[in-house]
């Protein structure tokens, strides 16, 4: 619920409820006053009868109206006079009426005199005090929903702007938020804090980014020096001869390790955006190399290679990330293929699918580019960060890659 | 043959003048810029191995300097960077070549012959070994003065055993020297053994001695024993 409808709510109700007491007590109150000035006219009416009954010794001539019926009944009545509501028959109709009863005694007889007057006029008193209130009621609701619809957007715009400022945050932008100023404090508070947030949160992702960047490339220096040591170790051959296991597995390590870091750093040049995608690159060209350096191991391997469709394709890129990119796409498919398996290259204008048979199910969507992911079922070498590398890559060039799984083959698609 | 080498990590520094100095190198080696700058100055060598980040100053200017005072000794960059610009900036200032850290002592071996055999053109850009003679012009190779067909990968490994002749170098060494990174796609190395096994027959079937020897299960020496 928006806060102001739920702010509205309460209110509406609160204030029905106000105006519903009020006007109770105003019709009560109304009805009140209205009776008292009645009976002071009943009592003046009463006073004038009693004059001119002492004066004249009789009583005077009943001349009724639309608003006023008198009687005179022969029956003794009360010595005080009493007042009650009651219906009259008037010279037109019958009406609610107030009436004044009282006993007098007029030349040896003694009367009940009864004196009456409508009370139509409270009546419509009441419906007037009830239309208010309805009227009143409906305004406020009206009101209510007006001023939701055409003041508080406008008024809750700077408040929606934050919110979608943050909804498309990305935190590698290098922008700072600007905030237009708003006329309203608790917004311009709310667009500070944020400012303020963002502002540390850069500076905290930047000086990670760069960390990793330092820390791997300082790393490079003390590799060099534990692989050279390690190759001049080897010329030892008597030594060689009791550790050969253990010197492989130095070597091995120190070569992950490398490729590791080469490829963090890597990712960490993309993301400063330290390439210019301004060359012209021959996608066909590059694939035509690549797939050079690694026919050996295709074919040790026994795969078939399928041209599905292979034209020259020329796309904006930088050449160094078309190399990488192209390179892991195929060292994958080659490196998690079955024996005997399949390889299907289609190039074309503005896409570019490399598919692959593999042992490997179908990748869920949230592991495909994650850093340092690697299935379950894999017992292939790699950290986990080539594909992560191309999503990078693509990203930055603007080109988008699209994975599928059918019949057992994984396909990778640049639409470039 | 003259080498300097100029690297601020001593015990990296130390492995390559060792590694150099078996292979018939005379290697002087600095740690910073200011020293190097006055070996620089005072002599010439026939290869030069430069990192980039000193103590006291950048190897690219040591470079600029070399090339402004028209030296010309060849110079190998060798660099944490595995940064396009820098080996495009390295390359243009006038290095030859460029390698990144961390590297092969045997890839390092195998650069500097190659600028060496380039400056001094005089032996024709021939590699020897006893009856074995490799062109390097024109990637052929003859025993006792006559060609032997190899393939490119054959051609590959016997230029890399003879110029680290001498010199163990494991499997590890070898795949990366053939495949570069794809050496990860190579499950075994069984299909490496096969490009050798066939060398070593092509070698022996031209009259060849049997050179080639296999250490330990860890890898290959290239050595007349």
């Amino acid at each position: 619920m928006k806060l102001f409808a739920k702010y509205n709510r309460v209110n509406l109700t609160v204030t029905i409820i106000i105006f519903l007491v009020g006007s109770c007590v105003f019709y009560f109150l109304m009805q009140y006053i209205f009776i008292q000035q009645i009976d002071e006219a009943l009592g003046n009416e009463k006073e004038e009868i009693i004059t001119y009954a002492r004066k004249y010794g009789k009583l005077p001539e009943i001349v009724n109206t639309e608003d006023q019926y008198i009687d005179y009944l022969n029956i003794p009545g009360p010595a005080t006079p009493t007042f009650k509501n009651t219906y009259v028959q008037y010279a037109r109709a019958k009406e609610w009426s107030r009436q004044v009863q009282f006993g007098m005694a007029v030349s040896n007889n003694t009367f009940t005199i009864v004196v009456s007057k409508p009370l139509e006029e409270n009546e419509s008193l009441l419906q007037v005090v009830v239309a208010i209130t309805i009227g009143m009621i409906a305004l406020i609701l009206l009101a209510g929903y007006l001023i939701n619809r055409a003041v508080l957007t406008r008024l809750w715009q700077p408040f929606y702007n934050t919110i979608s400022f943050i909804r498309g945050y990305d935190i590698e932008e290098k922008a700072h938020p600007a905030f237009p100023k708003t006329d309203i404090d608790e917004f311009d508070l709310l667009n500070e804090n944020i400012q303020e947030m963002t502002s540390r949160v850069q500076a905290d992702f930047q000086s990670l980014k760069e960390f990793t960047g330092n820390a791997a490339h300082e790393m490079q220096t003390p590799l060099s020096v534990i692989r050279t040591r390690l190759e001049l170790i080897l010329q030892n051959e008597a030594l060689l001869q009791k550790n050969a296991d253990q010197v492989n597995d130095i070597e091995n390590a120190v070569r992950k390790l490398s490729k590791l870091y080469q490829s963090l750093l890597l990712l960490t040049k993309i993301e400063h955006s330290q390439f210019p995608m301004a060359d012209l690159v021959k996608i066909d060209e590059v694939m035509q190399e690549k797939l050079d350096e690694i026919l050996d191991i295709i074919s040790s391997k026994g795969l078939h290679l399928e041209f599905i469709q292979y034209q020259p394709v020329t796309v904006r890129f930088h050449a160094y990330l078309a190399e990488i990119v192209v390179g892991n796409l195929l060292n994958n498919a080659v490196r998690y293929n079955t024996t005997d398996g399949w390889i299907g290259i289609s190039l074309k204008s503005g896409q570019l699918s490399i598919s692959n048979t593999s042992e490997l199910e179908e990748i869920k969507e949230e592991n495909l580019f994650k850093r340092f992911f690697r299935d379950g079922n894999t017992t292939e070498d790699g950290n986990g960060l080539g594909l992560a590398i191309v999503k990078r890559i693509c990203d930055a060039a603007g080109y988008r890659l699209e994975y599928s799984f059918k019949d057992g083959r994984h396909t990778f698609t640049l639409l470039f | 043959m003259k080498i300097l080498i100029v690297e601020d990590e001593r015990s990296l520094n130390n492995s390559m003048v060792e590694y150099l100095t078996s292979q018939g190198y005379l290697c002087e080696s600095v740690l910073n810029y200011r020293d190097a700058l006055q070996k620089i100055d005072l002599y010439d060598y026939d290869c030069i191995i430069l990192d980039i980040m000193l103590p006291g100053g950048s190897g690219l200017d040591l470079l600029k300097e070399l090339r402004t005072e028209r030296k010309l000794d060849g110079v190998i960059i060798i660099s944490a960077k595995n940064s396009l610009d820098d080996k495009l900036a390295g390359l243009k200032l006038g290095a030859d070549d460029y390698l990144t850290k961390p590297f092969h002592l045997a890839e390092l071996s195998m650069r500097i012959s190659a600028i060496v055999r380039r400056k001094n053109s005089l032996a024709g850009n021939l590699v020897k070994f006893e009856e074995i003679i490799v062109d390097t012009d024109n990637s052929e190779v003859s025993i006792n003065d006559k060609p032997v067909a190899l393939t490119k990968t054959e051609y590959k490994f016997l230029l890399y055993f003879i110029i680290n002749k001498n010199k163990v170098l494991t499997k590890n060494t070898l795949a990366e020297y053939l495949w570069g990174d794809n050496m990860d796609l190579v499950e075994d190395f069984d299909f490496m053994y096969a490009h050798i096994k066939n060398l070593r027959k092509k070698l022996q079937q031209a009259g060849c001695g049997d050179y080639l020897h296999s250490i330990y299960g860890t890898g290959y020496k290239f050595s007349y024993r």
